[in-house]
């Protein structure tokens, strides 16, 4: 992991409260890591194992806690040990093949948008929505996306929420899920993609 | 010349950063000549910011979670 990042003072409050084993605090710990843990998680086991190493994760934080030094971001150490935790389940079983590229619900942008001298044959027409908040306003578009994310392979899903939501950097992302960096564009690219078809399906016909 | 296909394939790189010298001066200058294109970026930057902003589903066993891991924790 990067070394840069060190823990931010909201991280050794967190910490202190969290050692005295208040309630609160580990509500707010959960509520803020585990979409990022369970995205880690469901990279490396897939989605039929992701649940179990999160929790397991999360009982290997509670005991790792005085062991924890603010050198790293609690974000990154919580991510760490979900990481080992996936990784050493997997020795346990034989990985399941997470690199499909799986076919998405509106598709992605394929072969026949082009021409045969590579211009487009159907270029991106306007869209109307064109802010984050008016397209995020239409409740089916929002189920929608939801739909595209999880018809994603497990690698692909994880890497995409890591890298545009959690903001993790592509070398952490590398690091966390033992994959390359041009595997790690590749899959970034392709979800990217199929979102990007998800929405402009919605552009045109308003509906998923 | 980078065809609009090329640049689709590029836009992810371009949009990050990591593109080399000579395939980002080949995507600006496609750009500066392609306005279908120069729209398919915008609508790729758009994608990423509305997944930035799509809200969390919820977790329905937070409380529980939280309640059993502060446990743990005093237990020990
Ligand atoms: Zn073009």
């Amino acid at each position: 992991m990067t070394v840069v990042p060190t823990g931010s003072p909201s991280d050794a409050e967190l910490l202190e409260r969290l050692r005295a084993g208040e309630q609160g605090a580990f509500r707010e710990l959960v509520a803020t890591y585990q979409s990022a843990m369970r995205a880690v998680a469901f990279a490396i086991v897939g989605s039929r194992n992701a649940d179990e190493v999160v929790q397991d994760a999360w009982l290997a934080v509670v005991r790792n806690l005085d062991g924890f030094q603010a050198r790293s971001s609690l974000k990154t150490w919580l991510l760490t040990i979900t990481a080992n935790t996936a990784k050493s389940r997997l020795r346990q079983q034989r990985r399941e093949p997470l690199l499909d590229d799986l076919p998405a619900p509106h598709g992605s942008v394929d072969a026949e948008r082009f021409a045969d001298n590579g211009h487009w044959q159907t270029p991106p027409g306007h869209w109307e929505l064109d802010t984050p908040e008016a397209l995020l306003a239409e409740a089916e578009l929002r189920e929608c996306l939801d739909k595209t994310v999880a018809s994603l392979s497990e690698l692909q899903s994880s890497v995409l929420l890591l890298h545009e939501r959690q903001g993790l950097t592509p070398q952490d992302i590398c690091n966390l899920l033992d994959i390359s960096l041009s595997n790690l564009r590749v899959l970034l690219h392709r979800a990217r993609l199929k979102v990007f078809a998800t929405l402009e399906h919605f552009e045109e016909t308003g509906q998923c | 010349m980078l065809t609009c296909r090329d640049l689709v394939a590029r836009s992810s790189g371009f949009l990050d950063g990591h593109l080399r010298l000579h395939e980002r001066l080949g995507v600006r200058a496609h750009l500066a000549l392609c306005g279908h294109c120069r729209r398919f970026i915008r609508q790729m930057e758009l994608s990423r910011a509305v997944l930035r902003h799509l809200p969390e589903p919820d977790a329905p066993e937070l409380e529980a979670l939280a309640e059993r891991l502060a446990c743990e924790r005093r237990q020990r």
